[in-house]
């Protein structure tokens, strides 16, 4: 888990009583298009969702199933003839790399209008003009036939004016080897474990905070959604080395090693020696095969109408010894030592419908220290969260999204989060789009929040 | 008027001989365009040819050999020129071409390889990694390079029954038996 916290900002609300305002990033990719002179819908049932063949492209280390030369409009530059493979290793393995500068921005404007209710019962109204709420730089391109990068920096304005960049992934993948049953992801990258449900690849501005925000650590277990936005349920992003591939077309798996819970107090990324890890392996019924293939399969026109199920099962372990969540207020800190979460998943694509979602269960071993480090208890929580989305493209310019998620938190004294987000998108361009986002705590009626947004790419 | 009829009655019983041709178009599948595939006749039985004295020639421009791919017959020596301002290397990693090193050389100079036998020869230069050629050693004379459309032309070829194959530097082998007959028309589709 990518989880580099800060420590102060680990504070869970009580509850959940608090609507967070944190939203996904955007994500498209125009210097694909640009190589392949295709449109955004090429991949995207409306950026950044991908469509069936953009999960196949993404999958394929950014080539195009069965790729060929004609394919590429902008040539790579050589690196080395073909014929120099004779050679090896009295010669460099002959290589390509983008004909253009492989960059696209991603630029996103928000009006957000929250209502919140503080500790003491009182209301907050925020309603602020973002413009622009973040900025994201995207390099993503191929070097070679086996190997591709993908790269995205984030610039965002704070509230205070200041901004911040953060280099949010940057990975190196090598592959498609047998096939396309071998592939390898090392950098900081969007876990495959999460593939389908990430922000990267939601069709809604909000991401799913009951799967991704969600801490579960607390004095009697997790209460609530991490007053950052980022809670330790599930990663987001990960640092660490990936194997992935899709076998027989429609058999998904993938494995990962990565960096648990840090940084740790000596300074490393991650707190102890010891590396999380995940897995997950997922079979698809119908429609187009994961790698692309089409063989006896007759698809619609429309690229984003498919009848198809994807289902899978998904597992994470991690181990937080030596990183301290403090809870000042009683004086203690707490680790959590042990923890793991198993899932499910699973897509419906049914014409213009997209229905998906996740049951997760997590289990976490609190270790409980006084002020002079002694353990003071240990205990074990259980959470599980859960949500389910449906995207409707009424016509390819409009496209809405409706999401009822739901976590029960470890501290069995806590009821049940639940929320309800909405979303409706207007495609000005393929490129261009206006979202209408409304997202609400089902526990607490004055927890919403209304956002307008506005996002473009080039 | 005699002299001109014994000259005409003399093309047409040569004709037969002489006049065959091959034409057609070459369709590739998976490349940018159909060119640089090279259309020959296979061995002929019973039938060698000598090798020519004219030396064929590659010229190194624009850190590129050009032309990139060159059909000759066994036994013809090729001259490599090397028109840039910056030094060339020619090697080739094929057995069939004696894996065979000409150093490096600098602009205006020439260096010359003898291509023995037949052999699909890549062209590398060990200087710019990124440069490719291809030399086509055949057994027989009659062979043409595609356009860009595919289109190709092999001329004065002997009527009678041949194998034509088509080879293409990164494309699966295609041939076909052919008769030819005087202008013969004969088309192939290539791909990976």
């Amino acid at each position: 888990m990518s989880m580099h916290r800060r420590r102060s900002g680990l504070l869970t609300l009580l509850a959940g009583s608090m609507l967070l305002l944190f939203s996904v990033d955007a994500r498209a990719i125009p210097a694909f298009a640009r190589k392949y002179a295709t449109s955004c819908q090429t991949c995207h049932v409306g950026f950044p969702k991908l469509n069936p063949f953009g999960e196949a492209f993404r999958l394929n280390g950014y080539h195009l199933p069965k790729e060929t030369e004609e394919q590429i409009k902008i040539p790579q530059v050589s690196l080395g003839a073909d014929a120099n493979k004779k050679m090896f290793p009295r010669t460099m393995w002959p290589s390509d790399l983008p004909g253009q500068v492989p960059l696209a921005l991603n630029v996103k404007m928000a009006s957000v209008y929250a209502s919140s209710l503080d500790d003491t019962g009182r209301t907050l109204i925020k309603n602020d003009f973002q413009f622009p709420q973040e900025a994201n730089l995207f390099a993503g391109g191929t070097l070679g036939e086996r190997m591709s990068f993908l790269g995205e920096v984030t610039w965002a304005e704070n509230p205070d004016g200041s901004s911040s960049t953060e280099l949010e992934r940057l990975h190196l993948a090598i592959g498609p080897f047998a096939d396309h049953l071998v592939n390898f992801k090392v950098g900081k990258f969007a876990a495959d474990l999460n593939d389908g449900f990430h922000e990267m690849w939601l069709s809604t501005d909000n991401g799913i905070d009951t799967l991704f925000a969600f801490n579960p650590v607390g004095l009697n277990g997790g209460t609530g959604l991490a007053e950052d936005g980022g809670g330790i349920a599930l990663p987001g992003d990960v640092k660490g080395i990936e194997i992935y591939g899709v076998g027989a077309h429609r058999f998904f798996y993938t494995a990962g090693v990565v960096n648990g819970l840090g940084p740790s107090a000596s300074g490393s990324t991650d707190a102890n020696a010891s590396k999380d890890l995940y897995a997950r392996a997922d079979y698809k019924l119908g429609g187009m095969g994961l790698d692309g293939d089409t063989t006896g399969v007759t698809l619609p026109p429309e690229n984003w109408r498919e009848h198809s199920l994807r289902v899978g099962v998904l597992g994470y372990r991690g181990n937080g010894k030596g990183f301290d969540f403090p809870f000042e207020d009683a004086g203690v800190t707490i680790q959590d030592r042990n923890f793991t979460r198993a899932g499910v998943y699973a897509s419906w694509m049914f014409n213009d419908l997209n229905i998906f979602g996740v049951a997760l269960s997590g289990r976490d071993k609190l270790d409980t220290f006084d002020g002079e480090g002694a353990l003071v208890n240990s205990a074990s929580h259980t959470f599980r969260s859960w949500f389910v989305q449906g995207d409707y493209v009424f016509v390819p310019p409009l496209q809405g999204s409706l999401r009822y998620e739901s976590v029960r938190p470890g501290d069995t004294e806590v009821r049940t989060l639940r929320f309800l987000n909405a979303s409706l998108a207007y495609f000005a361009y393929a490129n261009v789009k206006a979202m209408l986002e409304y997202r609400r705590d089902l526990n607490e009626a004055k927890n919403y929040q209304l956002a307008t947004i506005l996002r473009f790419a080039f | 008027m005699k002299r001109a009829l014994i000259v005409v009655i003399a093309a047409v019983i040569a004709a037969p001989l002489f006049a065959g041709d091959i034409h057609g178009k070459v369709v590739a599948h998976g490349v940018r365009n159909s060119e640089d595939a090279v259309v020959y006749v296979d061995k002929i039985a019973g039938k060698t040819f000598p090798a020519p004295a004219e030396h064929a020639k590659i010229d190194q421009k624009s850190m590129r050999f050009n032309p990139r791919v060159l059909p000759v017959l066994e036994g013809t020596t090729v001259d490599f020129l090397n028109s840039d301002a910056v030094l060339h290397n020619v090697f080739s990693p094929d057995s069939c071409a004696d894996r065979f090193n000409l150093g490096t050389w600098p602009q205006g100079q020439i260096k010359s390889f003898t291509f023995k036998k037949e052999c699909f020869a890549s062209l590398l230069c060990k200087v710019h990694p990124e440069m490719e050629g291809f030399v086509v050693v055949l057994p027989t004379p009659y062979f043409a390079v595609t356009a860009a459309d595919g289109s190709f032309h092999i001329k004065d070829l002997p009527d009678g029954n041949y194998t034509v194959k088509v080879w293409h530097p990164k494309l699966k082998m295609a041939l076909k038996s052919i008769v030819v007959k005087g202008a013969t028309i004969a088309d192939f589709e290539i791909a990976k």
